[in-house]
């Protein structure tokens, strides 16, 4: 049995073993791709790139044989510096998008495809749970949001974007009917206390976001209710009391506590906070830059001085976010650095390191007519509808028709795509060495598995596999070089390519390129609530 | 996919039947089956691949696979000829992208088609014909064009459906004769001596000889490596005393014949002094024409060409008839062979040893190793390649060894099979290389009837039998473990080595992999010892290399020079260095694997090692010379579009690196690079170097750090919107100067109406209409074109 050193610590590998096994042994994430256990490696992506030290040569680690004394390096700069430029230069030819534009310019991140697949699908019990999830204030937004994610969304190419925030607030205002609305289940109390300056929408939803994480949120606020400037920017007409009562009343149930007609003035009442609560928030608006000073706060030009990834102040423990840091800012903008600084605050409260987490996605550029139509064929053909004035709200169904006018352009396999994963654990920068310039394609077999060349990466693990089989055509590589691509004999169909083994190319393609049209099982993997 | 034209019949498939029949039924028929359906078709009719299928082993999934992957093979129909525009390195530098555009322009293709609008023509890109002292070349259907400009293009197409239209010739008659003494008249015919017109030349030989009755044989023979003078004829007297005629033409043959043989008959005579007399009457030329061709070998540039040269692998050059057993036995052939069979095995390995013998095919791996290892290596039965697929532009020292010395390599392989153990012998040889095929295969049936190989070698126990697998179009075929996927039926995708071919070759047995100079330099070195091959050289390069020298020299030709010697030797004494006027700037070695040599460093000696110091490799022996109007992004840019273009696509490095490298050289040829580009470009190149699996990937980058590192400026000038050498279209501007003399002949010529048609008055270029074709500077009487390329706004 071979003995190898990898990162200066010794492993045995069985006989014929590879550096891989040995690193999967000694529980080293090596990225791999094109590799499963079972085939032949084809040593394609070349992300799991080792470096053999003897030699100072680098390997591509599933494919290389364990010889007994090799000395490995695996996670060093170097090596990761190779992974990473191969991560990258897969994402410059890698067409598609992890996430829908819509969600990419929604500045609270939300999971617009999945809400709008719910609703067409007539669940909204769902929908609530997949907009709360980072919005905890969705029955006010969906009134007041100017709606960024409109303009991101790709139906607005061809027609009309979807209507997406009349959408939420159809979801918040069903929910809100309810005797019980929704309420998420709260992690267990961590017995952490955090005192939020002002109840606006950065420290309601900064409240629901710890509320849920079990951390006891105190809110306190100059004024006699809370709202903020919830309470003064808009009409009743745009945004009416009860509306605004009825979702403050849902994040204060949930476990946040309010100290009205509470100023904290002078710096010893400030002190004080800090010294009883584990964090301090400060999301007063653009009112704080004047306190800034007294609090011993650092200001910058438009608000108190943060460090932008993590809301932390100079000041240990004390955090800010929205309009505290930004001077004005959307209401959205406001309710997003809510939930991103509860983020922040918890992995400091729980001595996780701070890091900034953005969701990893690579996007397509350029959306061709001839794309556009491909996208099209599967979605309801229906114009835009717009809110009735003076008929009520819509019925479920109504809103289920304008959900479908969707165009799902968020992918299949976001968690399962080993690609993206990696890409995110990598900081690989996905536009580094430029974006795919491919046309957009989908082949769609009766089975229900659906290919879309864009995103494949030649592993061909799926060509293998589809060998297998007896009564099926298989697939091969067609063409080569950089226009290589996977493909059907004679251009027969999908189905007859992968016949029975399909279910297994699926589960073996390591990025979205094959994946079953229905999304419902895959999509209670995602981010859990 | 399939064009199925209603008007036509269904095709009839027995023909796919009678191939199957010939090529066998087992997967690894796959690419001569393929092969043959497209000589027939002239492309792959979809419903021929479905029938093999239906008739073999070959799966649907394999035969899509290989007949996508192999550049050879066409899956739609063509047009009823085939013109092959050569994008070779010589022919790069020498304008074969103004050429394709003349082409384009003479048959009116429609943007994105390469097939003109009555089917007549198909223009295809071809990566290198193998004729790069006569680039820039077009080759159609097989006739060949060189030394084009964009206006001789409409007559190479003229001459071509000229010719197509002519009735056939008669065929040669023997010529009998009678007793008299007889003299020999050698001729060169390797295909690219034919390319130049030597195929011409010979019929008119026959022809004078036919007419005269003149007391001459005429002989065909090898490549004599003097490319810059072909047509080439000796003439070899009665007597032995010989005489060579350089640059021959058919109208010249009857004086240069007549000078040394008598016509026989006094009519004929008479008949032949008359019209020599006449001749020099019209044409008012001073003495003998024929004096103006002879040239001697102890003389001025022939002299200096050969000179430094030492002919080991190319041994009798220019006096051998290639497939002729006897005169190859005659002059030693198979002597080699003869004293290898006394030694064992392990002996043989020794010997080469001994000789300090160095892989030829680029990389320099010691022979004597890569045998043993293969002799070594457990697993019955062992094989042995013959590595023929030389695919580099600017290279074609292979095909003129496998054209001229057939009996020599195939003696090589013989040499070394029973060094190995094998008793079975592949020839990988491209298909774009016809008469290499051909005269390997007449030279391997030869050995077989003499009992010189078969079922027993030289008549003593032990087997060796050999047999021709063509490429398909493949440069990465080159690389051995590709190589022998393609030998085996399948795409050429190189695999990760270890394990190497010697332990987990064809059919995972055993197999030694050799390139063709290789074997060709063994028969010298068992005849004349070890000793002697090791003393030529330097300490770790030892004997000669072959090298095609190519490109912005005087005189271009295949040499052979003992290594060690330098670069400057090559370019200035056997080339006679760069035309007048114009100043040397670097050598491109090795080709898209290698890099340049600048002229400040022309004396780095032709050594493995001393070539990789300097950032060029000795690769497999491709020359190509450059001077100050060549542009050395453009270079980089034309290395790193070809090996990206041949890249299997299998890692990641290779298929996209490449390509995003190229992305960064083609913006800044074009005059949109960024600030950053270089150090990305640098990023890049490093990456794709160290993350590839195969020497393809490892290589290519290589072209691209060279002339960073020697050309920076250059680079830094494209970024500033200028290039210096002025090749770059995007970067340069066309202009008349006061020289003009209002002829208008640039105004006629201008296929973009871009010049307007002033009589007497000084021509001007619409630069907004100007292709930069370089028509208008090529037909100036009064040179009053420049090219110039100042600061170029940006847009």
């Amino acid at each position: 049995m071979p003995t190898i050193r990898i990162d200066n610590k010794t492993i045995d590998v069985p006989p014929g073993g590879t550096i891989l096994d040995g690193a999967r042994r000694l529980g080293i994430d090596v990225p791999t791709l094109c590799f499963l256990d079972g085939l032949t490696p084809s040593t394609s992506c070349l992300a799991c790139m080792v470096k053999l030290r003897g030699e100072g040569r680098l390997v591509p680690s599933c494919a290389t044989t364990a010889v007994d004394g090799m000395d490995v390096e695996s996670e060093t700069d170097e090596v990761h510096r190779v992974r990473r430029a191969a991560l990258q230069l897969l994402l410059s030819d890698h067409l598609g998008d992890c996430l829908a534009p819509c969600q990419r310019t929604c500045p609270a991140g939300m999971d617009i495809p999945l809400m709008l697949r719910q609703i067409a699908d007539g669940r909204p019990a769902e929908a609530i749970v997949t907009v709360k999830r980072d919005i905890a204030l969705p029955a006010v937004l969906g009134r007041v949001c100017p709606a960024p994610c409109e303009k991101g969304c790709r139906r607005a190419k061809a027609d009309a974007a979807v209507a997406i925030r009349e959408l939420k607030r159809h979801v918040a205002d069903v929910d809100l009917a309810l005797e019980n609305p929704y309420q998420p289940e709260c992690r267990p109390a961590s017995g952490k206390r955090v005192a939020i300056l002002g109840a606006g929408p950065t420290g309601l939803a900064a409240a629901w976001h710890l509320a849920r994480q079990g951390h006891a949120a105190m809110l306190l606020d100059r004024n006699a209710i809370a709202g903020g400037r919830l309470r003064t920017e808009f009409t009743p007409d745009d945004l009416p009391q009860a509306v605004l009562d009825a979702e403050i009343g849902l994040i204060l149930r949930l476990g946040a506590e309010l100290r009205p007609n509470t100023a904290i003035d002078d710096s010893t009442v400030f002190d004080d906070l800090r010294k009883r609560f584990d964090a301090v928030l400060v999301a007063c608006g653009a009112a704080a830059k004047e306190q800034a000073g007294r609090w011993g706060l650092a200001v910058a030009e438009r608000g108190v001085r943060v460090d932008r990834g993590t809301f932390q102040t100079g000041l240990p423990g004390v955090f800010a976010a929205g309009g505290a840091i930004r001077g004005k800012c959307l209401v959205v903008r406001s309710v997003a650095d809510g939930k991103e600084a509860a983020v922040a605050i918890d992995r400091f409260l729980m001595g996780r390191p701070p890091e900034a987490e953005h969701p990893f996605s690579v996007r397509i550029k350029h959306v061709t007519a001839a794309a556009l139509a491909t996208m099209l064929a599967t979605a309801s053909g229906a114009s835009r509808r717009e809110p009735d004035a003076g008929f009520g709200p819509w019925t479920l169904a109504e809103a289920a028709g304008e959900a479908a006018r969707c165009l799902h352009c968020d992918c299949r396999d976001q968690e399962g795509c080993k690609l993206r994963r990696y890409a995110a654990a990598y900081r690989a920068d996905a536009s580094r060495y430029g974006s795919a310039d491919r046309e957009f394609r989908e082949v769609r077999a009766a089975s229900g598995v659906v290919y879309e060349p864009g995103k494949c990466i030649d592993c061909g693990l799926c060509i293998q596999i589809a060998a297998r089989s007896t009564d099926s055509l298989g697939l091969t590589f067609v063409g080569r070089g950089f226009d290589v691509r996977v493909g059907v004999p004679f251009d027969r169909s999908l189905d007859e390519a992968l016949g029975e083994l399909a279910a297994e190319c699926v589960e073996a393609c390591p990025t979205g390129a094959l994946c079953f049209v229905e999304r419902s099982d895959q999509e209670s993997a995602r981010r859990p609530p | 996919m399939s064009e199925s034209n209603p008007t036509t019949n269904p095709l009839d498939l027995s023909f796919v039947d009678q191939v199957v029949e010939a090529q066998g039924r087992r997967p690894e028929a796959v690419i001569p089956i393929l092969q043959a359906i497209q000589a027939h078709w002239r492309y792959l009719p979809p419903e021929a691949l479905e029938r093999v299928c239906a008739l073999t082993e070959i799966t649907p999934a394999a035969i899509t696979g290989v007949s996508t992957f192999y550049m050879q093979f066409r899956h739609r129909p063509v047009g009823r000829h085939i013109i092959h525009v050569c994008h070779g390195t010589a022919c790069h530098v020498k304008g074969a992208a103004l050429i394709h555009e003349a082409l384009a322009r003479r048959l009116r293709l429609a943007d994105g088609k390469d097939t003109d609008a009555e089917g007549l023509f198909t223009v295809e890109k071809v990566a290198c014909l193998g004729c790069c002292t006569l680039a820039p070349v077009v080759q159609i259907d097989g006739v060949t064009y060189g030394r084009l400009t964009p206006t001789t293009v409409p007559e190479a197409i003229d001459d071509f459906l000229r010719r197509r239209d002519a009735p056939a010739r008669e065929t040669r008659r023997p010529v009998v004769f009678d007793g008299e003494p007889v003299g020999e008249i050698r001729i060169g015919l390797g295909s690219c001596c034919v390319a130049q017109g030597s195929g011409k030349v010979r019929e008119a030989i026959d022809r004078v000889l036919a007419e005269t009755r003149a007391a001459a044989v005429v002989k065909r023979v090898g490549c004599v490596g003097m490319c810059h003078q072909t047509p080439l004829v000796e003439i070899v007297s009665a007597s032995g005393t010989s005489k060579l005629y350089a640059k021959v033409t058919p109208e010249s043959v009857a004086p240069v014949v007549l000078k040394h043989f008598r016509p026989r008959g006094l009519a004929r005579r008479l008949g032949y002094r008359a019209v020599g007399w006449l001749d020099r009457l019209l044409t008012d030329e001073p003495g003998n024409p024929v004096v103006r061709h002879a040239i001697d070998p102890r003389e001025g540039p022939v002299c200096a060409f050969l000179g430094p040269q030492r002919h080991l692998a190319t041994e009798y050059c220019g006096r051998l008839d290639p497939t002729d057993l006897d005169e190859y036995l005659r002059h030693d052939g198979f002597k080699a062979l003869q004293r290898s069979l006394e030694y064992s095995p392990q002996q043989i390995i020794d010997e080469v040893e001994a000789s300090g013998l160095r892989g030829r095919g680029g990389a320099g791996f010691p022979t004597a190793k890569k045998w043993a290892a293969v002799r070594e290596a457990p697993g019955e039965p062992k094989y042995i390649v013959c590595n023929g697929d030389e695919g580099d532009p600017g290279a074609f020292m292979d095909r003129m060894l496998l054209e001229s010395f057939p009996y020599r390599i195939i003696e090589g392989m013989a040499i070394a099979a029973r060094a190995v153990g094998a008793e079975e012998g592949v020839f990988y040889i491209r298909a774009e290389y016809p008469l290499a095929v051909e005269r390997i295969t007449e030279a391997m049936r030869e050995c077989e009837k003499r009992g010189l190989l078969g079922d027993s070698v030289m008549g003593q126990p032990g087997r060796l039998r050999l047999s021709l697998k063509q490429g398909a179009g493949a440069f990465v075929c080159g690389e051995e473990t590709a190589l022998l996927a393609s030998i085996e039926g399948r795409r050429g995708m190189p695999r990760l080595r270890p394990p190497y071919p010697a332990q987990n070759g064809l059919g995972g047995k055993p197999t030694l992999v050799n390139n063709v100079e290789t074997y060709a330099l063994l028969p010298w070195i068992f005849r004349h010892g070890a000793g002697q091959f090791a003393a030529l050289g330097t300490a770790k390069s030892k004997g000669t290399k072959v090298f095609a020298l190519a490109g912005k020299v005087r005189r271009g030709g295949l040499i052979e020079v003992p290594m060690g010697v330098t670069v400057r030797q090559i370019v200035d004494e056997i080339g006679g260095g760069v035309a007048e006027g114009r100043r040397f700037k670097a050598v491109q070695v090795g080709g898209p694997s290698g890099g340049c040599v600048p002229a400040e460093l022309a004396d780095t000696t032709v050594d493995y090692e001393a070539l990789s110091e300097v950032g060029a490799i000795m690769g497999s022996g491709g020359l190509v010379v450059l001077d100050d109007s060549d542009c050395m992004v453009d270079i980089a840019r034309y290395f790193l579009e070809f090996t990206q273009d041949q890249s299997c696509g299998k890692c990641t490095f290779c298929r996209i690196g490449t390509r995003r490298m190229l992305d960064i050289l083609a913006r800044i040829c074009e005059g949109r690079g960024k600030s950053g580009d270089l150090g990305e470009l640098e990023e890049l190149a490093v990456m794709v170097k160290a993350g590839s699996i195969c020497g393809l990937g490892k290589t290519a980058p290589n072209p691209v750090l060279s002339t960073l590192r020697y050309f920076r400026e250059e680079y830094e000038a494209h970024l500033a919107g200028r290039c210096p050498a002025g090749r770059c279209k995007a970067l340069v501007r066309y202009r008349i100067t006061d020289d003009c003399i209002g002829c208008t002949l640039c105004a006629q010529r201008c296929p973009v109406d871009a010049i307007s048609m002033t009589p007497y008055v000084q021509h001007r270029i619409d630069l907004d209409k100007c292709t930069r074709c370089d028509t208008c500077r090529q037909v100036c009487p009064a040179d009053a074109v420049i090219v110039e390329s100042e600061q170029v706004a940006r847009p």
